[in-house]
């Protein structure tokens, strides 16, 4: 069988922020996955919107689809606000704070999609919406039952070796993180990748990604 | 774990089954957002299962993530149906509306500064909420914002005090205090302004 050390599955730690009993931690593996959401971070400040051309069929005629000031701002503002959540749930060092890092990421998720004034986008983030609500259910119920059954949320000592977290709270934690980051696959309906704002739209993708490899070394550790 | 423990969990796991099976059959979108904001309310009582100190203050990030998400998906939901509001007219107007909130509010006020903290920022607002109940609230709005805005921020400058120069501790608690009164003025004083309007 295979045989993971799971103590220090994501490296020693090399850098410790300390406020008060929460102890948020930079390992080798989440420094990376902070450093590529703050690269990415960065892209959403300094980008400016794609405008998209439409091309008349049949035709030679163009036309540059223009990307309102309120729209553009609003984007961004929830990219970037998306890009800090995604780097508070890389570092935290704390179970509960983790899920709620995840749920305000499902949060501007929604925000960048629901932005444009489009019935078919706004039916998806409608839909998105419910199930990043429900999702948060199994995510703080996940971490409920580990503080129940271990009493403690500490990353510190849940990634101990003696400590036992059911197998259930895991699979909880996994469900609602699959919850939040569900957004690509809502994104990947034509009618918000046909819609502008290609930036900001990223940042859904690239947060949901790091989530999904950050709960997967949380839930391995522990 | 005791058997409380147990038995809440199997009644919250029942509450979800039957909750999640409501979403699952229900077609209208409105009802739906309703429904999951009773899912969530299940998620609080997971939480609140433990029953710990700790447990307790994991409620109150909870439930304003959860809202704060019901709020999104409602806009979401107004969006997308195109909802736009009635235009309604005030239920009555009787002259005393006109001369009395301007001098009861400013005394209300000033005497909640005094008190400060909760039981102020309660007396202020009342005094808030009668000026705005008399009066039209439509530009006031935006400023209530913008001051409970800055008064959250102190409010966290305030534990920044706490937390990192701990021997100006009465600076600190005078600054949270004013904050707090600023806080709980500007939600209550909300109160004032739901009887319809432009802005709310």
């Amino acid at each position: 069988m295979f045989n993971l050390p799971t103590g220090n599955i994501g490296g020693q730690e090399l850098f410790v922020l300390e406020f008060g009993d929460i102890v948020n931690y930079f390992s080798p593996y989440t420094a990376a996955l902070f450093v590529f959401a703050l690269i990415f971070t960065v892209l959403a400040i300094v980008s400016r919107p794609e405008r998209q051309v439409d091309i008349a069929f049949g035709g030679d005629a163009y036309g540059a689809k223009e990307v309102s000031i309120d729209l553009m701002r609003f984007q961004r503002f929830m990219a970037i606000a998306c890009g800090l959540a995604t780097l508070g749930a890389m570092v935290s060092g704390d179970v509960f704070n983790f899920t709620l890092f995840a749920s305000l990421v499902g949060i501007t998720n929604i925000g960048i999609v629901a932005a444009y004034r489009n019935r078919h986008v706004l039916n998806a983030a409608f839909q998105y919406g419910i199930v990043a609500m429900l999702a948060t259910v199994p995510l703080f119920g996940g971490a409920a039952i580990i503080l129940a059954s271990t009493g403690t949320l500490s990353m510190w000592e849940l990634f101990a070796d003696g400590v036992a977290v059911p197998i259930i709270a895991k699979a909880f934690l996994v469900l609602g993180v699959m919850g939040e980051g569900m957004a690509p696959f809502y994104v990947a309906k034509a009618e918000i990748t046909r819609a502008q704002g290609a930036p900001f739209i990223l940042m859904v993708h690239v947060s949901s990604l790091l989530l999904f490899l950050r709960v997967i070394e949380i839930v391995i550790s522990m | 774990m005791s058997t409380a423990y147990t038995v809440g969990l199997l009644v919250a796991v029942a509450g979800l089954i039957i909750g999640f099976m409501a979403i699952v059959r229900e077609r209208d979108d409105l009802h739906r957002i309703l429904l999951t904001d009773l899912a969530e309310v299940l998620a609080l009582v997971l939480i609140a299962l433990v029953a710990t100190d700790l447990a307790e203050a994991l409620i109150l990030p909870g439930l304003v993530v959860g809202i704060s998400e019901l709020m999104a998906v409602s806009e979401v939901y107004i969006a997308k149906e195109g909802l736009q509001k009635p235009h309604i007219e005030p239920a009555f107007h009787i002259e005393v509306m006109d001369s009395a909130p301007g001098i009861l509010a400013l005394i209300l006020v000033a005497y909640g500064i005094v008190l400060s903290g909760f039981t102020g920022g309660a007396v202020a607002a009342v005094g808030a909420v009668f000026y705005f109940m008399c009066r039209d609230h439509a530009e006031q709005f935006e400023l209530i914002e913008t001051v409970s805005g800055y008064a959250w921020v102190i409010w966290i400058a305030a534990f920044f005090i706490f937390m990192f120069l701990p021997q100006y501790w009465l600076f600190a608690v005078m600054m949270a205090g004013g904050a707090i009164l600023l806080k709980v003025m500007a939600k209550m004083s909300l109160v004032g302004t739901m009887r319809g309007g432009s802005n709310v």
